[in-house]
């Protein structure tokens, strides 16, 4: 017997039984719909974030200070990250190409004519549009003298203009910053929003000048830094390990006080969160694989049960116990793909729905994943269609027949 | 016209018993059953040439059914030798034997067992998925129209009366072009004159060729056939040919069975 009819008398069976289907496969379902939305959100991140850290420069770095934790910590003295830091990386370190402090502020006050809003500032050297990879589209960039004399001036991100009802008249006028007047030099290019921060929501004003208006932050400066190569990224933070250790005067058993974090890194951590994701996903999976697989029995036992009298018949018109197996096992196997495949659709529907959201990545379901569906639900199954399908072939066609 | 048994085994061997469709050769058919064991068949010897007509009758717990079953290769006897059409079906495995069921035997049963949400095509189709024949929608077609149900193909079981039903039974039971239709009480659930209908089919297949059993225990369907074996306590207690050729006859041999059953 061939495949053919098994399957068209599985449909056959499926169809007098809708309800009683569907209830059976709904594990299945949220098995598969589980799969095919966190995948898919996962795969949505991951592609998202890779972006994003491309976004922010390539082979980029930060180093901030940081009071390491534990008792080794607490005996440290002071935490400092200071200009003399920045500026003995920039001469001290071969492998960087560029280095540029980063002095930030979430809230500063922003002012033009009588309306005022609050936007994250940073202060910057001009080496950061390059290290960043955030150009200026519109007037120009910071320039060294900018940064040595410490002008007021402010590079500009569109979002600033967009909450002001601006346009770009406003590069060469004059905007209050915390009270103080800054002249508006440049405007940045569009980056978007990441994980539903606005990048575009920020200005620029060179360092010296953010020093001068945040006096706390000269003894405790961020830096950005980016190294020669791809290659040279470690060697780049070893040499800053080194510096900064020789400069802060630390001991071989001190640990760092300053933190040094590259972009792989960044990308490492968030690949390992989309493993624990993974992991969790894995666990629902199984969870309501194992639901939807005692069902599917449950149910094929029942129906074995009904149908006893028609297994009987077919056997005595010629259906060997392998073609009743067969004919069981299709009918069990076809009724999880159909839950598989209607997981599927509802994880795309899913995901489709999640990308809705303005704040969201756009999730992207890989055809692997549906594979995966498919092949999940189809496993189960055939392991939890195996033994009612074995109980009808293994029926004695003289009592299947003479049951009631 | 009539002769007791033992003759009837003699005229058989006379005609020679190699050439009979169905040879069934001291068949024994025993099972446990509570702790005691039952002795279902106690040396069954029986002979069915092709083209017969038989009739198989007894009481209920005289074996019959037990009989029915390993005539129908729906169950193995416990000893004896059982030779259809040539083959020893007594020694076969499962799969064998369910191979000689769906080529070589049609059923025919009481309550018809059909596929109540499939057409009376689909139903007929039915065996022949199981071979893998070719042409199954030509045959089973054929087989259809061979018994009056032409224009009854697409109907499902529950849009027919039960006589349909059970042509459409006996057209699934003919579509393997089987060597013996093995029928088990075909009339049992028809009223009488539908009953007859079927007799009557019977009777025609009959005449072209088919060699058929029935089982029954209802003396008017016995009449129909041409030869009776009685079963009782495991064994073949007579085994009686009859020509119900003429209407006169088959009255004649009823009213005789009739009789028999009184005394």
């Amino acid at each position: 017997m061939t495949i053919l009819p098994n399957v068209q008398n599985a449909v056959e069976q499926l169809w007098t039984h809708k309800m009683r289907s569907m209830l059976t496969v709904l594990g299945i379902i949220i098995a598969v719909t589980s799969t095919i939305t966190v995948v898919g959100v996962i795969q949505g991140f991951t592609s998202y974030v890779s972006e994003f850290l491309q976004g922010l420069g390539t082979n980029a770095m930060w180093v901030w200070p940081q009071r390491p934790p534990g008792e080794a910590g607490k005996r440290l003295g002071r935490i400092e990250l200071d200009v003399h830091d920045f500026e003995a990386i920039e001469r001290g370190c071969p492998a960087l190409a560029m280095v540029s402090p980063l002095v930030r502020r979430e809230t500063a006050r922003f002012r033009v004519g009588r309306e005022e809003i609050t936007v994250p500032i940073e202060g910057v050297s001009a080496a950061y549009h390059a290290i960043r990879n955030v150009h200026v589209n519109y007037g120009r960039p910071f320039s060294v003298l900018d940064v040595e004399d410490a002008h007021y001036v402010c590079v500009l991100g569109r979002e600033v203009l967009r909450k002001m009802s601006l346009d770009e008249g406003i590069v060469g006028e004059t905007v209050l910053i915390e009270n103080r007047r800054f002249r508006v030099i440049g405007l940045l290019e569009e980056k978007g929003s990441f994980l539903g921060k606005n990048q575009d929501d920020v200005m620029l004003i060179p360092y010296t000048r953010a020093l001068n208006m945040y006096p706390n932050s000269r003894r405790f400066m961020a830096m950005t830094a980016q190294a020669v190569r791809e290659k040279a990224v470690p060697e780049a933070k070893a040499q800053i390990i080194n510096l900064l250790r020789r400069r802060h005067g630390l001991s071989a058993y001190q640990p760092n006080d300053f933190n040094v974090l590259t972009q792989d890194e960044i990308l490492e951590a968030f690949n390992n969160m989309s493993l624990v994701a993974t992991a969790v996903l894995a666990g629902i999976v199984g969870i309501s694989l194992l639901v939807g697989g005692i069902g599917i029995m449950n149910v094929m036992l029942v129906s074995v049960t009904e149908r006893t009298r028609e297994i009987g018949l077919r056997k005595a018109v010629g259906a060997r116990r392998r073609d009743i197996l067969m004919q069981f096992l299709t009918e069990a196997v076809f009724l999880s793909v159909v839950g598989g495949g209607l997981g599927i659709g509802l994880g795309y529907s899913l995901c489709a729905l999640v990308s809705l959201h303005p704040q969201m990545v756009a999730v992207t379901v890989p055809w692997w994943a549906v594979a995966l569906g498919f092949g999940i639900s189809g496993g189960t199954g055939v392991v939890f269609g195996l033994v009612p399908a074995a109980k009808a072939a293994l029926l004695n066609p003289i009592d299947a027949l003479r049951h009631e | 016209m009539n002769s007791a048994s033992s003759d009837g085994m003699k005229d058989a061997h006379a005609h020679g018993l190699n050439e009979a469709l169905i040879r069934l050769e001291a068949i024994t058919k025993i099972y446990p059953m509570g702790g005691e064991i039952v002795r279902a068949l106690n040396g069954v010897d029986l002979a069915i040439g092709a083209n017969e007509l038989v009739a198989i009758m007894g009481p209920s717990g005289s074996g019959k059914s037990t009989l029915m079953n390993i005539l129908g290769c729906l169950d193995v006897p416990s000893s004896g030798r059982y030779w259809l059409g040539g083959e020893d079906v007594a020694r076969m495995t499962q799969s064998q034997l369910a191979k000689i069921r769906g080529r070589r035997i049609g059923f025919v049963f009481q309550t018809f067992e059909l596929l109540p949400r499939q057409t009376a095509l689909r139903n007929v189709e039915l065996p022949l998925t199981y071979t893998g024949v070719p042409n199954q929608r030509a045959r089973a077609i054929a087989a259809l129209e061979r018994v009056g149900l032409g224009d009854r193909m697409e109907h499902r079981p529950s849009q027919m009366s039960g006589g349909q039903r059970q042509r459409v039974a006996i057209a699934r039971a003919l579509v393997q072009r089987p060597a013996l239709v093995l029928a088990d009480e075909p009339t049992g659930n028809l009223d009488s004159k539908t009953g007859e209908e079927i007799l009557d089919l019977f009777a025609e297949l009959h005449g072209e060729g088919q060699t058929i059993v029935i089982v029954t225990h209802e003396p008017d369907v016995a009449a129909r056939c041409h030869r009776i074996v009685r079963i009782r306590d495991g064994k073949v207690e007579s085994d009686t040919s009859t020509k119900p050729d003429t209407p006169v006859a088959a009255a004649l041999a009823m009213a005789e069975l009739a009789g028999e059953g009184m005394s």
